[in-house]
């Protein structure tokens, strides 16, 4: 079990590594109102304990167990932020004192259902993107929607729902037969982002990606998924 | 699918229909006598929801709504009936009289047993059984619109609780007001944010039907139209479980060879070969025909004319029944030979379900000269004809997508006109070469036109999504009707267009006059295209029909054998010209009524220039530097 503290630590510097570049001392100081000295000596701490890399005068950056608890306390912390402020109308400055302490005592049971509550955000309230992780392609795969877009050749399941904001493009979808609880299965991928071939129903549908990508499907257990979507 | 050949079997007009959706893009009127009644008939384009994006689809609600039908006749895919099911159900709410065709039957039996009865009990609604491209049953469609009565239906969707709740409040609030269409479908129409079908509603309860929509998708985070459907096709799929009692099935030769044309690693090769056999049929088998028919024009009407005419006497006798005679071997060297056998290829493959085919595995291609493959569509469709490719284009959603296309079908698509007159000159002259030189011009022009014209007008272009029919065995009945139809024009129209154009250049011809004519455009004609100077009157007549340029030739030179006249090169530019050349008459009307003068006239000229510059740098290429 990692500490509160800890996280709250690789949260910072998961935040503050996202433009690519190491986390500065001074700047992870600032942000979670230590003294520099304090912050140094816990980075060496996290550093020793394999959570980070610390370099001296550079900065820290995070290691892969680093990264995956820093991106899923954010995750959470956003997700919470959205869920305060979405669903049970608290103002924006408390959701965030909350969500920081609540952060850490979700359990990714709790955390999955909220999002799914929610139909996935992918924004906290601020705007930030909420990180999607690994987690969620681990999550069994009937009772997980995914987009068609994303599904492999052979794959079947029947439609979960759309989602998109574009009426126009929602009428044609539905025109064509894709509404919810049809089943639908993959036929064919055309290379080079090519059309999607669908048997919906009877019928048998050629569909550009930005119309796959539309289309949730609960899958069939045991069928392949291209590709996983990493956090960002 | 089939509402065209319902059609035609009920009226006996010729509606072009062919095995992939989108045919009908207008609405075609027919008349008939029932029960010594005149009716008229209608045949809307295809559509699966009253609610839809697409133009196409659109013309036939708008119909729906304007006119006061006296039966609804859907013709319903009786081997896919949920789409047709949740339309019933739609027209159902909306109270329209429907009467049911339930087609393509003999293909249905073998795929499982269809309840008739029990379907039609279930909706409320008749039903006929038809094979329609055979004609069985459409007596018994005649006899049930003939009698047909409306009988209110009982048929219901139950919609899911929310929505009925709405649905509830939304109607008793409509008590005391009449309306056109029953409440209930109005509201759901509403519900559904499509404004058609709801005269009557008052503003403040649209505002509040808006409201209630918004609030929908706040809840769910998903359109209220969704969820509707969702609940039309959940019904559609619970009646087939009860009236549809498959037979399984094994997976047909027919369905492997389906499968084998839109995977790319076969596909690919299989349209390449699809592509070389139509090319090489026209040429070949087209060059053979010609042959044959000028033949047995020599054979047994000879010099019959020119001697009439001689007999005749005099200056103009000669000249007008050479007209005479120079029209019917231009009608012989080129219609039927190419344009004849051009179309029946063209029904060939349309009735075998093979374009989509083409259309999907060319998407990606063609999003890299910034269109997609949706496109393509009206583009085969130009290869026939570019009056009904311009109408084509309705399919497509953005109007500049849709001009980009259309200036492209105009410039680079040769029409079967003109891919007659690249075969029927330099390839039957020069060989197939040269046909594949020209057709090489004309896919780097579609390409270099889509890139600059994507450059010029900014858009994005839309995404494909179309239905792949199966494949099927063409009917040569369908085929043989279409292709009759489509090339009857050029006897009954062209023809007395060119006999009267030969007449009267053959007149000025005997009076020294064309001479003088071209005299002042030899500059341009000679100097700058290299071709002789009488060559130009084909031109220009060329933009009355295409084909014409070529048949003029002919009767200019007085000689059916071209090659003692003009050389391969000459034929070559000629071709290029041709290919590239201004709309015909018609299809600058069909331009006009589609997109305006403005934008047609831009297209006109920008074509009358590329055609001469074409020209003009080919004919300075095979001159100067070849």
């Amino acid at each position: 079990m990692v500490s509160e503290n800890v996280e709250e630590y690789l949260e910072c510097i998961w935040e503050l590594t996202q433009d690519g570049t190491p986390a500065r001392t001074t700047d992870i100081a600032k942000r979670m109102k230590f003294s520099p000295a304090s912050v140094t000596e816990m980075l060496q701490k996290l550093d020793a304990a394999g959570y980070i890399v610390y370099e001296k005068y550079k900065g820290a950056t995070l290691t892969e167990e680093g990264m995956r608890i820093g991106s899923t306390i954010k995750r959470r912390h956003r997700l919470l932020e959205r869920f305060l402020v979405d669903v049970l109308g608290i103002d924006k400055e408390k959701s965030h004192d909350e969500a920081c302490r609540l952060e850490h005592m979700l359990s990714e049971e709790s955390e999955r259902r909220i999002s799914e509550i929610m139909n996935h955000p992918t924004t906290c309230p601020d705007g930030d993107p909420i990180p999607r992780m690994e987690e969620i392609c681990k999550v069994e795969p009937d009772k997980r929607s995914v987009v068609l877009s994303d599904l492999e050749e052979g794959c079947e399941g029947t439609i979960s729902h759309l989602r998109c904001d574009d009426s126009q493009k929602i009428r044609r979808i539905i025109s064509m037969g894709f509404v919810p609880n049809r089943h639908l299965a993959i036929e064919e991928r055309l290379p080079m982002n090519g059309p999607v071939l669908v048997k919906v129903g009877d019928s048998r549908v050629a569909l550009a990606k930005d119309y796959a990508d539309l289309v949730y499907v609960h899958v069939r257990p045991g069928c392949g998924k291209r590709r996983c979507r990493r956090g960002r | 699918m089939g509402k065209s050949v319902v059609f035609n079997r009920l009226t006996g007009i010729g509606a072009i229909s062919s095995n992939y959706p989108g045919t009908t893009v207008e609405i075609l009127k027919g008349e008939m006598l029932i029960s010594g009644r005149k009716a008229t008939i209608m045949d809307l384009p295809g559509l699966y929801s009253l609610t839809s994006g697409a133009e196409d689809q659109m013309v036939a609600s708008r119909m729906l709504l304007e006119s006061t039908p006296d039966v609804v006749v859907v013709v319903a895919d009786a081997t896919r009936l949920e789409p047709s099911i949740v339309l019933i159900s739609q027209l159902i709410e909306l109270d329209f009289p429907v009467l049911v065709a339930l087609n393509m039957m003999d293909v249905a039996r073998k795929r499982g047993e269809v309840n008739v009865p029990a379907l039609s009990k279930t909706l409320g609604v008749p039903i006929v059984p038809t094979v329609a491209v055979t004609g069985e049953g459409i007596d018994s469609l005649l006899k049930a619109i003939e009698t047909y009565r409306k009988e209110p239906s009982r048929f219901k969707v139950r919609y899911d609780s929310h929505i009925e709740a709405y649905l509830e409040v939304l109607a008793r609030s409509m008590k005391d007001t009449e309306l056109r269409y029953p409440p209930r479908g109005a509201f759901i129409k509403l519900l559904e944010g499509d404004g058609n079908f709801t005269q009557g509603i008052p503003q403040e309860l649209r505002q509040k039907v808006q409201r209630l929509r918004n609030e929908f998708k706040e809840e769910h985070d998903e359109d209220m139209e969704v969820h509707v459907n969702r609940d039309r096709y959940g019904e559609a799929g619970r009646i087939i479980t009860q009236v549809v009692t498959p037979i399984p099935q094994e997976r047909t030769l027919g369905q492997k060879l389906s499968d084998l044309t839109l995977r790319p690693s076969t596909g690919i090769p299989i349209l390449l070969l699809v592509l070389a056999g139509v090319l090489a049929s026209i040429i070949f088998i087209g060059g053979f025909l010609e042959g044959l028919l000028m033949d047995l024009y020599a054979s047994f009407v000879g010099d019959l004319f020119v001697d009439m005419g001689a007999s005749i006497g005099g200056t103009l006798g000669p000249a007008l029944m050479s007209g005479l005679d120079l029209s019917i071997q231009a009608m012989l060297a080129l219609v039927i030979p190419y344009i004849l056998l051009f179309y029946l290829i063209l029904a060939l493959l349309e009735d075998s379900g093979y374009l989509p085919r083409v259309v999907v595995l060319l998407d990606s291609l063609m999003h890299k000269v910034g269109l997609h493959g949706q496109a393509l569509i009206p583009m085969l469709v130009g290869m026939g004809c570019n009056v009904p490719a311009i109408l084509a284009t309705r399919v497509i959603e953005s109007r500049r997508e849709k001009l980009i296309i259309a200036t492209i079908i105009v410039m680079a698509v040769p029409c079967s006109a003109q891919m007659a007159i690249i075969v029927g000159t330099v390839g039957n002259f020069g060989g197939p070469l040269y046909v594949a030189a020209i057709l090489a011009i004309l896919v780097s022009l579609v390409v270099l036109l889509a890139l600059l014209l994507h450059k010029a007008i900014k858009f994005e272009p839309g995404s494909l999504m179309i239905e792949i029919p199966d494949l099927m065995i063409p009917r040569p009945t369908n085929v043989w009707g279409k292709t009759s139809m489509r090339v009857k024009e050029f006897f009954l129209i062209a023809f007395p267009i060119l006999l009267v154009g030969s007449l009267f250049l053959e007149t000025l011809s005997a009076y020294g006059v064309l001479e003088a004519i071209v005299e002042p455009m030899a500059f341009f004609t000679e100097g700058f295209l290299g071709l002789p100077a009488v060559v130009i009157i084909a031109l220009i007549f060329g933009i009355l029909r295409k084909e014409m340029s070529y048949q003029l030739l002919i009767v200019l030179f007085g000689t059916a054998d071209l090659a003692s006249v003009m050389t391969v090169d000459q034929f070559f530019v000629f071709a290029l010209v041709m290919a590239t050349f201004m709309p015909c008459m018609s299809t600058l009307a069909a331009m006009i009524k589609e997109y305006g003068v403005k934008d047609s006239l831009k297209v006109t000229f920008a074509s009358i220039a590329l055609a001469f510059t074409l020209g003009g740098l080919a004919n300075f290429l095979l001159t100067h530097v070849i």
